[in-house]
């Protein structure tokens, strides 16, 4: 057992320089009350609003069904050629599975998903199996329950970060395959028992593509061409569904709980209470991963709670129909924390599954620190300053006149405090 | 590009076998106890490294040098904050009672064997800045996090 970061073991970033933060800071909050304060005062975005519509032979290729079968034969070769290397290739961390599933898998699917939209649909093994089984051509037996929503989603990806995060081995090969085997047996008996219904909103990594998606340039217009549109008029297309916020809570509060656990403080908190804890360090560490994901969740859902001039239907319903704005946040947290990762071990993942041992990794992000703070610092203040204006343009569209200020404050105070707190984890985490 | 880490490496003289050897297992435990070879008595910083490289290098002839002491089960110290620089010298010098494995978390990562003995020495460097954790496999404690910058 060890305590290898993300079970890939390597070196992690250096903490942002205090200047870097400090100016990352100043920046998003003048850029959040200049926003409410004295930005438009009539709702922009619109979901509804086409994009420039790109020429139709591209919607042609991208909808032919012959597209469509050699992606999704080409997403089960993957699968086939990883399970090769599982099964066959060296037996310890240096096997190309666990970088497969930890940065393939978990940070590269969601560069994909923001570059040209949610592939993971096209490309998922589970759809394909069920597509290529005569059930999938009669309608499903039961019908996906409405009210689950994105729940099982959001329990799929706890039950990702929990074993990154706070599983005893993040870096257990064995641990990796139970739980890749479960994901696959859970979500083709799901496919099997409520159809294609089950992956839209149960599969943690397609609800996780769609989610990132959602702030591509690239979308689909209302006649289904492939457009290249404004992501903020992309953004607010995220369907709401029960769970969704649940999804964003997860997603947010994890990769915070991330930095936090480096911090030495929390790591001597572990050493010193693992035994007289139930389940030991396992179980400190999954409660402390559940509170970050529940602070973010109850923050958020008390910010929009709290909105003012709105009546108590609308009250209720607000959590759902702002939680959109909260995508652009998880993004740039998700850039600024694992873009090395993505980079670095991405190579070394690609070099491993092409039996290239010795290929010597290119460090670029690693040795350039200033730079990669920079970018770091950019993400997260990018991602905030564009959840802000989300949140502001959509509360425009909710909120009554003469609320439209005083209104949203609250939800700014909350997007202001993610910043603070993802800009000093970023610094002294 | 390629000449640069080369004339790094050659700077830091004690270091050399270690990385050469380093890259050319792939995974493996490099296990190298160069125990107390000559220099343990040395305490502070030592005249290390010769002299004509100075004119060149920004960092000085220093090394980083972790004093780890594993006893019934129990390591000290823990969860260290230190700070390093890129291509210095790293020594960990090791009294033990048990057997164990030094896991170094840089890019590319070093493995050593404990043994349980006193007066252990295992020196490495780390080229590619970050935050690097010295980890005793068996124990599962992180002995200390270098910053290497």
């Amino acid at each position: 057992m060890t305590v290898l970061a993300h079970g890939l073991g390597g070196s992690a970033d250096l903490p942002i320089p205090y200047t870097y933060a400090l100016i990352g800071a100043a920046w998003a909050l003048t850029f959040t009350f200049a926003v409410v304060a004295v930005a438009w005062r009539r709702p922009r975005f619109d979901p509804e609003k086409p994009g420039h519509a790109l020429p139709q032979w591209i919607t042609t290729v991208v909808d032919a069904p012959a597209t469509r079968w050699a992606a999704a034969i080409a997403g089960l070769l993957f699968v086939g050629w990883v399970t090769l290397a599982a099964v066959f290739g060296p037996q310890d961390s240096a096997n190309p599975l666990l970088g497969v599933c930890y940065v393939l898998l978990w940070v590269g699917l969601v560069a994909v998903s923001l570059a040209i939209g949610p592939v993971w649909r096209a490309v998922s093994p589970v759809r394909t199996v069920y597509r290529l089984l005569p059930v999938s051509r009669r309608p499903p037996p039961t019908a996906y329950p409405a009210g689950w929503g994105y729940w099982p989603a959001a329990f799929g990806l706890f039950a990702f970060v929990w074993l990154e995060l706070a599983s005893p081995d993040p870096g257990s090969l064995a641990a990796v395959k139970i739980w890749l085997l479960l994901y696959l047996a859970v979500t083709l008996a799901g496919a099997l028992v409520f159809g294609t219904r089950w992956p839209a909103n149960a599969d943690p990594f397609e609800v996780y593509g769609v989610v990132a998606s959602r702030l591509s340039p690239l979308h689909r217009n209302a006649d289904g061409l492939v457009a290249l549109g404004n992501p903020f008029d992309h953004l607010p297309s995220m369907p709401v569904r029960p769970g969704l916020l649940a999804v964003l809570a997860v997603l947010l509060g994890s990769t915070a709980f991330d930095s936090f656990s480096a911090m030495p403080w929390w790591r001597n908190f572990v050493d010193a209470h693992a035994a007289s804890a139930p389940f030991g360090d396992v179980g400190i560490r999954s409660v402390g991963l559940l509170v970050f994901a529940a602070v973010v969740g109850t923050t958020f859902w008390l910010g929009a709670r709290a909105t003012g001039g709105v009546t108590r239907g609308q009250r209720r319903a607000l959590p759902g129909q702002m939680a959109h704005s909260l995508i652009p946040i998880v993004i740039g947290y998700v850039f600024a924390h694992y873009l090395t990762y993505l980079v670095e071990r991405g190579q070394q993942t690609v070099f491993g599954l092409l039996g290239l041992r010795h290929a010597e990794v290119n460090y670029l992000l690693s040795l350039h620190p200033s730079v990669l703070a920079t970018l770091k610092v950019c993400f997260v203040v990018a991602g905030h300053i564009a959840a802000v204006i989300a949140a502001h343009d959509r509360a425009l569209r909710l909120l009554p006149k003469g609320h439209q200020v005083t209104g949203q404050l609250p939800m700014m105070l909350v997007m202001v405090g993610y910043t603070f707190t993802g800009l000093y984890l970023l610094f002294g985490g | 590009m390629t000449t640069s880490p080369l004339s790094r490496t050659l700077l830091t003289l004690a270091a050399t076998a270690l990385i050469v050897a380093g890259c050319g297992g792939s995974t493996g435990s490099e296990s190298s106890s160069s125990a107390a070879s000559g220099s343990s008595g040395t305490s502070g910083p030592p005249a290390s490294t010769a002299a004509p490289q100075l004119t060149d290098d920004q960092s000085p002839p220093t090394r980083l040098v972790v004093d780890v002491t594993i006893s019934g089960g129990e390591v000290t110290p823990t969860n260290e904050p230190l700070q390093g620089a890129v291509g210095e010298p790293i020594v960990i010098r090791v009294n033990s009672d048990a057997a164990d494995q030094l896991h170094v978390h840089s890019n590319p990562e070093h493995t050593f064997t404990v043994e349980p003995k006193n007066g252990q020495q295992f020196q490495f460097t780390v080229e590619v800045p970050g935050k690097v954790d010295v980890e005793l496999h068996e124990l599962k404690k992180t002995v200390a996090t270098i910053t290497v910058q």
